[in-house]
């Protein structure tokens, strides 16, 4: 149904409704009843601050007795089989309180497992015991009954060789391997190796248009005009099968849960709580088949459609579009016609936030130590920008969805908000109410850098206009895109390390695994382009700079390549395909580029780090000549031991330092980053598109940085490498000092524009510089600066360095303290030592 | 910017990029050294003094033996003038230096510094005109501090001059502590004036600050009757002029004699701090033996207060947070 005349009643003005409450300045999670909506509160109560649920082994038994059952059929049909059998036996639940249902997995935060993506590492740990909570898991941690262990070990022996990870290494040279995770760590693959690429948002609207009878429709109709002679055709006719198998069993999902609801509502006493069981059964019921007429019904329909795609795929960052603009006319249909006041609809976002934080994932124990209490991982939501015409589109919903999370305090949906020149400044000021309440929620994006940047790879005006932001950074074309967003994360910190050092690791010695066929036998880890011992100009080292870069990226851009193509192979997603167009349209699966648009992004790592060390080789070698080349390098074999001096000289604001608007160190920055888009941006990639490269780490910095020896800039071995496009922080201290308004013109030295796959800055700040009026109105100006600056995209942290020593020494004090890592908001005293080190090492930008 | 005209030097000890709340909007501060009051609560010492300094912070050094590179550039250093004490330099010996700085320039650790820099207004004008954007998008701009701007009145004067050939807004922080002739040499370039009454005891204030409080008032009520637009704040220092009486006082001096005309009158929380810079220039913290107050006491003492003087009907407020109405 099309909504198109606008509301004539007064709604009265956003963010100054009665229940609005005064959130306050850094005081985090912790206050008891957040929501003015009993119900969530209750709901709240019973979930608790944790991520921590059960292993659950019905997906994966269900999925490989039907891998077993359609043994010998094509791929797109046993991947479409199995996913119908789970839809279709797997235990279903419905919670009390709740008014939208459905899940991954039940009971409420028990994770599913995923064999076909990869195994090994769910078999180890399960023998070894390090799923449930031991000292190699301190946090994300899942309870595991012998029962679930049985039967999961049981599967080891199908699944050894025929996952997508073993399938892929397979194919992955020794070329490839060396630098990868396997390898010396220049970029990490682990995503898409051991995992579904996930990292898109399904076209919703046109669920929501067509229902999934109409989808039904139009694929039967596209299967009756195939033609048996064309080859081409041959693939579609399987995958308009494959689609049409799914397209069944999600409805029958659906109506699953309406014959549960009606169960229960005919055993229910209470009789609120009945009619509500009732209505469940009835949304349930019309939306497994029809377009959803109310609110309530395309929000049920919203959450359980999506939730079928994480059943499908471990992919992250499934992303849930333009909330305020999907659902808006279903909000003015019901207040118009009395269906459901203002205060009823506030109440289901804040529920449907909720459902989101139930849904969970177990993850191996070495990617929890930097992606900890990641939940689901990545649903983000995006509300305010521009809409087709490039008018303000910010509506009631905007407000509604920041007020939602000011009221549950969970870390899901992440939200991200558009803002633009016209961005009404009473939404501005919503904006930085909720950043100041400090659990790290929302991400800002800037539309007049985000649009051309994604026009200029290729998308109409029209999508560039409609972007949503996927996961922790990245900008797409919500269902339209397959943007392999995540691709891998790549170290330029460890290219230049390479560039200075003639190919060879620092630090290079038998304690390295790849000693024995690599180090040691006179071999180096890239090409021979010079030691800084023997450069005799700055330009050589820019150019071997350039030459390590180039080697690099094209291993990394193959290494996807081979990824891709065993994605394409092993695991075609026709239920994702059903929801993003042109796939039905094309008759290609989304793996295999049926997308309209197609990429592959992987993000640079170690801007700063990059820059830095440039900086102090251009300054004290070649410019001040206080220091050789060969000592310089020798310094940092030697972790710096015994160079107390030059040390202290390096992490001091007598060399350039990135971050503080000085040219002569941005610069280095500049050219740093751009070398790497060079190397990457508009590489062909496998499934019918092309490269996009991202600059961001999420907290992989400090996964970089525990793989790599110390550094010219001032770091010691291990430390962190700098995050995302922030500047250096050392055990010495921080390399910028300048203030916010230094960094923000640093950062938009360097061009967004040219990074398809999105940016970030993070900010730190100190509760007491956004205090009072001034404080929120002063932080507007700093977010509406950078923006005009054409920077891209900020996300806040807002608590004080004291507190969060604090939290360290006692964790039992600050069990709901949100903090920012990077994309995403998690629990502080839940991540790693090091992460956490990490984080309160980030400069307070303090205001006075 | 290069004529002749700007080419004259100022003695600058820190430009704070990103201030907030030394009026309106994102504001970078220039802070002017030497002050002719010696507050016993200042929490700038290195604005004191009129010249350049060493600072020592010894905490920060890595041991002579292991660098030394001061001792090997102090043109002084064999009369001992950098006390070393456990390997590492701890003092200064300030007779025998000259502030040459040469020290500060060598040390790669920062533990020698140099209080204050020579700079011309153009080099000033460097650093403030970077953040103009930020100016223009938050109703901010230029904030002269110190120390005391008075004191560097032909600076400061140039100063104000080419900050207005870029349309910025400019905010003087003075103690008002100057001859009364010289209020109007600056006036002409400056959009809003702050100010403090420390203590409307004449006696007690010079107890306090080493002058009496007589020419202070004078120049702030001469500042009110220019019109100039004026912020007042107090420090209010427990044990010191946190009475009722004394800002009962300041409040009628402020009805009576201004007129109330004044923008907002700001409260403002004492806090110790600046020891560590007192240290590193060698000299005693004069309020090293007070005992700081409890946050919810020194609160609940300043609201009392503006309470009283917004029963005057001065414009009173808690803090540096309240926009101006």
């Amino acid at each position: 149904m099309a909504y198109t005349e606008q509301s004539d009643s007064y709604l009265g003005p956003c963010g100054i409704e009665p229940y609005d409450r005064e959130w306050g300045v850094g005081v985090s999670a912790m206050v008891e009843d957040p929501s003015p909506f009993p119900r969530i509160n209750r709901i709240l109560k019973r979930y608790g601050q944790t991520m921590n649920g059960a292993l659950d082994a019905e997906r994966a038994c269900l999925l490989t007795e039907a891998y077993q059952k359609h043994a010998g059929k094509p791929q797109p049909i046993i991947c479409a089989e199995a996913l119908a059998s789970i839809l279709r036996n797997v235990t279903i639940q419905i919670y009390p309180d709740e008014l939208i249902v459905g899940e991954m997995s039940c009971p409420a935060k028990a994770a599913p497992v995923f064999p076909e993506f990869s195994f090994g590492w769910i078999a180890e740990e399960l023998k070894n015991h390090t799923i449930d909570k031991c000292d190699v898991r301190t946090h994300d941690w899942f309870t595991v009954s012998a029962e679930t262990e049985r039967r999961l070990l049981e599967l080891e022996t199908f699944w050894r060789g025929k996952t997508i990870e073993e399938q892929a290494l397979s194919r992955l040279s020794e070329e490839e391997l060396k630098g990868s995770n396997l390898g010396k760590g220049v970029y990490l693959l682990n995503a898409y190796l051991y995992g579904g690429t996930g990292h898109c948002g399904a076209r919703y609207t046109l669920l929501f248009e067509q229902g999934f009878m109409g989808l039904k429709k139009r694929i039967e109709k596209k299967l009756s005009v195939l033609r048996p002679d064309l080859l081409a055709d041959i693939k579609k006719k399987v995958f308009y099968q494959s689609q049409l198998i799914v397209l069944d069993a999600a409805v029958e999902f659906i109506k699953r849960y309406a014959r549960l609801a009606r169960e229960m509502a005919a055993q229910e006493r209470d009789e609120t709580r009945k009619k509500e069981l009732w209505q469940i059964a009835e949304n349930c019921e019309w939306v497994s088949e029809n377009p959803p007429r109310t609110f309530w019904e395309a929000i049920q329909l919203y959450h359980i459609a999506t939730n079928i795609i994480l059943i499908e795929s471990n992919g992250h960052s499934i992303s849930y579009g333009r909330f305020d603009q999907i659902f808006y006319p279903y909000y003015l249909h019901d207040i118009n016609n009395g269906i459901a006041s203002k205060e009823f609809i506030q109440e289901l976002i804040e529920n449907f936030f909720i459902k989101i934080y139930e849904l969970n994932k177990v993850r191996d124990k070495d990617t929890i130590e930097i992606f900890a209490n990641g939940g689901v991982g990545g649903p983000a939501l995006t509300v305010g920008g521009v809409d087709k015409d490039g008018q303000d589109a910010t509506n009631d919903l905007s407000f509604m969805v920041l007020d939602a999370h000011a009221h549950v305090r969970v870390p899901c949906p992440w939200l991200a908000v558009r803002l633009h020149s016209n961005t009404p400044w009473e939404f501005k000021v919503k904006v930085t109410n909720l950043i100041r309440l400090a659990t790290g929620e929302p991400k800002v994006f800037n539309d007049e850098v985000t649009i051309p940047c994604m026009l200029a790879y290729g998308r109409t005006l029209e999508d560039a206009r409609d972007y949503q932001v996927v996961g922790c950074v990245e900008p797409d074309a919500w269902g339209r895109e397959y943007g392999w967003h995540d691709a891998a994360y790549f170290s330029i910190a460890k290219v230049l390390e390479l560039s200075i050092n003639d190919g060879r690791c620092l630090g290079c010695g038998p304690d390295c695994t790849r000693w024995k066929v690599c180090g040691g036998v006179g071999r180096r880890l890239g090409p021979q382009t010079g030691s800084l011992a023997e450069f005799k100009s700055f330009d050589e080292v820019l150019e071997a700079y350039d030459k390590q870069m180039r080697y690099w990226a094209e291993r990394l851009i193959s290494s996807l390549n081979i990824i891709d193509l065993v994605h394409q192979e092993l695991k075609p997603l026709p239920y994702l395909s059903l929801l993003i167009e042109d796939c039905i349209e094309k008759g290609v699966d989304v793996t295999a580029g049926g997308a309209r648009y197609n990429f592959s992004g992987p993000q640079a790592v170690g801007v700063g780090t990059v820059a830095d060390g440039l900086a102090v080789i251009k300054q004290l070698v070649f410019d001040e000549k206080k220091v050789s080349g060969a000592e310089l390098l020798k310094a940092v074999e030697n972790n710096w031991e015994g160079y107390d001096a030059l040390y202290a000289l390096v992490n001091s604001d007598k060399v350039y330092h990135y971050g503080n608007d000085e040219d002569y160190a941005d610069e280095l920055a500049k050219f740093g980053l751009e070398t790497y888009y060079k190397h990457v941006e508009r590489r062909q990639n496998a499934h019918g598109g092309v490269f996009a490269p991202g600059v961001y780490s999420v907290a992989i910095n400090v996964g970089f940085g525990l793989m790599q020896w110390a550094s010219v800039d001032g770091r010691k071995a291990f430390e962190p490498i700098s995050d995302c496009l922030g500047a250096v922080h050392t055990a010495a201290g921080s390399h910028d000092t300048k203030g916010p308004t230094a960094i923000a013109k640093s950062v938009t030295k360097l061009d967004h524009a040219r990074a398809g796959n999105g940016t970030l800055l993070n900010w730190k700040f100190a509760p007491n510089c956004l205090t009072g009026e001034t404080g929120r109105d002063n932080l507007i100006h700093l977010i509406d600066t950078y923006f005009s600056r054409k920077g891209m995209h900020s996300q806040f942290t807002i608590v004080s360095r004291e507190t969060l020593l604090d939290a360290q020494a006692h964790p039992e004090k600050y069990k709901g303290l949100m903090v920012r890592v990077a994309g995403y908001s998690a629990y502080f005293v839940e991540l790693s030592r090091a992460l956490q080190n990490d984080i309160i090492g980030r400069t307070e930008l303090s205001f006075d | 910017m290069k004529n002749s005209d700007v080419q004259i030097e100022g003695i600058i000890f820190n430009i704070q990029r990103y201030t907030i709340h030394d009026g309106p909007g994102i504001r970078t501060e220039v802070f002017f050294k030497g002050c002719p009051l010696h507050c016993k609560w200042c929490s700038n010492p290195e604005g004191i003094k009129g010249e350049i300094e060493v600072g020592v912070y010894s905490n920060r050094c890595i041991g002579v033996e292991k660098c030394g590179c001061c001792l090997a550039v102090c043109p002084q250093a064999k009369t001992g003038v950098l006390i070393v004490e456990d390997h590492k330099v701890a003092k200064i010996e300030r007779e025998k230096c000259s502030n040459c700085g040469k020290c500060a320039e060598a040390c790669p650790a920062n533990a020698l510094i140099t209080w204050g820099k020579r700079m011309f207004v153009h080099d000033v004008m460097k650093i403030i005109l970077a953040d103009r954007e930020f100016y223009r998008k938050s109703g901010g701009g230029v904030t002269l501090s110190g120390g005391e701007v008075f004191l560097q009145w032909k600076f400061a004067r140039k100063l104000l001059l080419e900050c207005k050939k870029y349309y910025l807004n400019t905010c003087l922080e003075s103690s008002l502590y100057c001859n009364s002739n010289l209020l109007e040499q600056l006036f002409p370039y400056v959009d809003l004036v702050i100010t403090d009454i420390k203590h409307m005891d004449s006696s007690l204030h010079k107890e306090f600050t080493g002058i009496g409080n007589e020419l202070i008032l004078r120049n702030i009520k001469r500042t009110a009757e220019l019109n100039m637009p004026l912020i007042i704040r107090i420090p209010v220092v427990p044990e010191h002029n946190n009475s009722v009486k004394n800002i009962r006082n300041t409040a009628e001096f402020i009805m009576t004699e201004l007129h109330n005309r004044v923008k907002q009158v700001q409260l403002l929380p004492y806090r110790q701090l600046g020891t560590e810079k007192y240290k590193s220039l060698g000299m005693d913290y004069p309020m090293e033996t007070f005992r700081q107050v409890e946050r919810s006491v020194w609160e609940e003492n300043i609201r009392t207060l503006v309470e009283v003087m917004k029963s005057y009907g001065v414009p009173a407020v808690a803090g540096t947070t309240s926009k101006l109405k």
